[in-house]
């Protein structure tokens, strides 16, 4: 690492106009996120115009601020409101909108800023030290080490929320089958497309998302006002106590460095990481049963590895030229466009644009830490508004949310019929969460499994004999088979307390 | 909310593009005052749609293209990202759409010329539904290896002694058919691996998971300039001035030619005067500084030919492609 260069991007950053556009841009994505649907990616696309007539470092430093401001915003409708605006933030809502109904929304985002303020400036810290090392790491993952890391999540998603181990197994076979919908991406077959255009590309996470949460819920609390008076929600303690903090901290750390390391994977590295560092908090817990009724650390995991994943993905695309993901993509057409190749001659052609851009989001982290406080409290009170009128507010959003992400109404009515499976899934006893998580890493599953086996020559031992995927796949067997196991070893011995088994089968991660 | 807000930020977003206009290219505002017959064309704003998302090749030339408009004619011309199947969902809201000049759409030659090679025929678009009003650009792919093969042309592939893998960037593309070409004119032993774009075939083959991969040339340049990957080939008809020194593969003996281009329609039927308007307005954006900039950064070759010359070359490409394909007995889909 250049320290020179890395001193004179920090000088850089602090100009009052580097300042005002990066305060700009993490305001833009924070708010952008905030909503679901319009995402990072479409943001950028209209502000690029607006890039042409500013200096190309200030236009960057603005634009990375939108993407991982939004990473901010996001939190808060899956919290408030059970409306994950992303595939990376599915999983907080578990525990963030079980604390919301408890009353402790304030302390679910206000931790969830906490975490994200953590997870991103420990990612940052990997970047400015370890970016080339972590980029090597990312290209020794081939599609067999993907299909290992997938299949393992989709183990994970089987542990994850309160209901029964069973129906999420139900739930998430029914994921990884919606996944297969779509023109076939190796032979151009059309899979249960029923001959329409539209599904050709399959069907969109969010909308399946905004439907099984937003607009199952929705249907669902109409029929629940029917039968009780409504009682408002109560909306207590703002900010997190000391308590929280000190309950949180594991879960923070280790979603940071669960978060750095994966988020540097192109592709779906940043769904992988948050479940992770939830299932791990689930496991390592004395009381795991907590998790999915409002657990603390359920939030704070996730959001503090999505942060930090977000943060890690920047190394592709800074180190070798690789976006990895949509905004990404967004970004590297934007570098382009304002005459900046991204690529590996990036850090010594143009040091201004590489370190300037990583300080700068030490600066904009803090920026957005700060605007949290005020915020959280602000967006708590939504929660005071009656459902009469939050109820219909939010079936808008969800429906302007879903159109906007491919300006089309054949969308709006596919998340309609998923809001009423939404519905009748919690009436009863399924929770969406496995579905929808089997149904994002299902394609990846299948798609790197089918990639391995061409690159193999059809060969599955292929799987074991590589370093990576073969760890990854004992791991999951591991994982697979400890309760099994424990299980059939605690048998013999004579009849152990009825309690303990439960949380065994409660914490098969 | 939302609604409004993208509404905000798009007027925003012209109202800096006009600022820049008057500002920076005011010798251009001239060609919108030749309004004699033209009647009120564009009196509104002018939907262009993209059948690709946010981001790659295809968006950005119609970004480029839509602020090179505004700043010409005027009128407030937004990109709408309709993705999907290869932009065929685009290519169906243009062809539905009144054919008043209201709604106008870069295209991609592939979806017309080699997608109906890999998808079911009812779900082929046809040229026939638009009136083409000129070209725009041809984008070219390469053929490269990691460098950490000592490889250095197509014969070098042939002399291997292996079955030789190939990175494509899905079903229907150019990317597959130059690659499947290549491999069977050359009478290699190889096998596709097909991948979800660009991005991570490329990463794929810098991480050697893959031997090679046929690219888009904006895609891999960087890393072939950086020394990382080796280009063996690329499929012009001849060599682009983005890599002079890499040969094409008629120079190697093998008589494949595939490239992507681009063009403007509008819906069959559109008046005349309306896309003389538009094609007007392409021109004065292709004079412009800040496009030939553009072009070159993103390693596009201009092919700013008429509408009737860019038919003729559609017709030609989707037949001779046809030919190769059935001549070399090669499958892009199992459905087609």
């Amino acid at each position: 690492m250049d320290v020179n260069a890395f001193l004179d991007g920090f000088s850089l950053v602090t100009q009052p106009q580097n300042l005002l556009y990066c305060l700009i841009g993490v305001l833009v994505g924070m708010l952008i996120g905030v909503l679901p649907g319009l995402g990072p990616a479409a943001t950028i696309a209209i502000l690029l115009p607006i890039t042409y007539s500013i200096d190309p470092v200030s236009a960057i430093i603005m634009l990375a601020g939108i993407y991982y401001g939004a990473q901010y915003g996001g939190t808060i409708t899956s919290v408030l409101l059970r409306l994950p605006g992303e595939a990376s933030s599915v999983v907080t809502v578990f525990d963030g909108f079980a604390l919301a109904k408890q009353g402790k929304a304030g302390t679910a985002l206000g931790i969830a800023a906490i975490g994200s303020f953590v997870g991103a400036t420990v990612s940052i810290i990997g970047l400015t030290l370890l970016a080339p090392v972590v980029a090597g790491f990312a290209l020794d993952f081939g599609p067999p080490e993907y299909a290992a890391l997938a299949l393992l999540g989709v183990l994970l998603v089987a542990t994850i929320g309160s209901g029964h181990m069973l129906k999420a197994l139900v739930a998430a076979a029914i994921g990884l089958l919606l996944a297969t919908v779509g023109r076939d991406s190796f032979t151009g077959a059309e899979r249960f497309t029923f001959g329409n255009l539209q599904l050709t590309d399959g069907i969109d996470f969010v909308v399946v998302a905004m439907g099984l949460f937003g607009v199952g819920e929705i249907l669902y609390n109409l029929e629940q006002r029917h039968g009780k008076p409504h009682v408002p929600a109560e909306v207590g303690n703002v900010w997190p106590s000391r308590a929280d903090i000190r309950q949180s901290s594991g879960a923070i750390g280790r979603g940071s460095v669960i978060g750095f390391v994966l988020g540097v994977l192109p592709g779906g590295g940043a769904v992988m990481s948050s479940l992770a560092a939830y299932a791990t908090e689930k496991r390592i817990s004395k009381n795991p049963e907590r998790f999915g009724r409002g657990a603390i650390e359920g939030v704070a995991a996730p959001e503090t590895a999505n942060n930090a994943a977000a943060t890690s993905s920047f190394i592709p695309l800074l180190t070798i030229g690789i976006p990895a993901n949509a905004s990404m993509a967004m970004l590297f057409g934007a570098l382009l466009i304002l005459g900046i190749n991204p690529g590996p001659q990036l850090v010594e052609e143009r040091p201004d644009v590489f370190w300037g851009v990583i300080n700068s989001m030490y600066i904009g982290n803090l920026i957005l830490l700060i605007l949290s406080i005020p915020l959280v409290g602000l967006f708590v009170r939504i929660l005071r508004v009656r459902p009469a009128i939050l109820a219909p507010i939010t079936a808008l959003i969800t429906i302007l949310g879903v159109y906007t992400i491919n300006n089309s109404t054949f969308d709006i009515f596919v998340m309609i019929v998923f809001g009423v499976i939404g519905y009748l899934m919690k009436k009863t006893g399924f929770e969406p969460g496995p579905l929808v998580l089997a149904f994002v890493l299902g394609s990846i599953v299948e798609a790197s499994t089918r990639r391995s086996l061409i690159i193999f020559d059809g060969d599955p031992t292929g799987f074991f004999t590589r370093p990576i995927s073969g760890t990854i796949l004992v791991l999951f067997i591991l994982v697979a088979l400890t309760p099994l196991a424990r299980k059939l070893l605690r048998r013999p011995a004579h009849g152990s307390a009825p309690t303990h088994d439960r949380h065994d089968a409660d914490a098969t991660v | 909310m939302r609604v409004s807000k993208r509404k905000h930020l798009g007027t925003g977003a012209v109202a800096v593009a006009s600022a820049l206009a008057l500002t920076a290219c005011g010798g251009v505002e001239t060609s919108t005052g030749a309004g004699d017959g033209q009647g009120e064309y564009p009196s509104g704003t002018v939907e262009m749609y993209v059948g690709a998302s946010a981001g790659g090749s295809s968006d950005l030339i119609s970004r480029a293209i839509s602020k090179g408009l505004s700043d010409d004619l005027g009128a407030s011309f937004p990109v709408i990202n309709r993705e999907g199947a290869n932009g065929a969902l685009a290519a169906a809201e243009v062809a539905s759409a009144k054919a008043d000049g209201s709604v106008i759409s870069v295209q991609n030659a592939s979806l017309f010329v080699i997608t109906p090679l890999a998808v079911a025929a009812d779900q082929v678009t046809s040229i026939d539904d638009f009136d083409v009003v000129g070209g725009v650009s041809r984008d070219d792919y390469v053929l490269v290896t990691n460098s950490d093969n000592d490889w250095s042309s197509i014969a070098d592939l042939k002399g291997a002694g292996k079955k030789i893998t190939y990175g494509t960037t899905g079903v229907g593309t150019g990317a597959q058919l130059s690659c499947a070409l290549t491999y069977e004119v050359g009478e290699i032993d190889a096998e596709a691996v097909p991948f979800d774009g660009g991005a991570p075939a490329l990463t794929a083959l810098l991480g050697n998971q893959v031997d090679t991969a046929c690219l888009q040339v904006g895609e891999a340049i960087e890393n072939i300039e950086s020394g990382k990957l080796t280009a063996l080939s690329v499929f012009s008809p001849e060599r682009i001035d983005y890599l002079p020194e890499v040969p094409t593969a008629a120079e190697q003996g093998l008589d494949v030619e595939v490239y992507q281009y681009r063009f403007m329609t509008v819906p069959k039927g559109t008046p005349e005067d309306v896309q003389e308007t538009i094609l007007e307005g392409m021109k004065a954006t292709f004079e412009t500084e800040e496009y030939q900039k553009f072009n070159a950064q993103n390693s596009l070759t201009p092919m700013e030919l008429s509408g009737d010359e860019m038919l003729a070359q559609l017709e030609e490409d989707k037949q001779r492609y046809a030919d190769l394909v059935e001549e070399y007995g090669i499958e892009l889909g199992s459905a087609s």
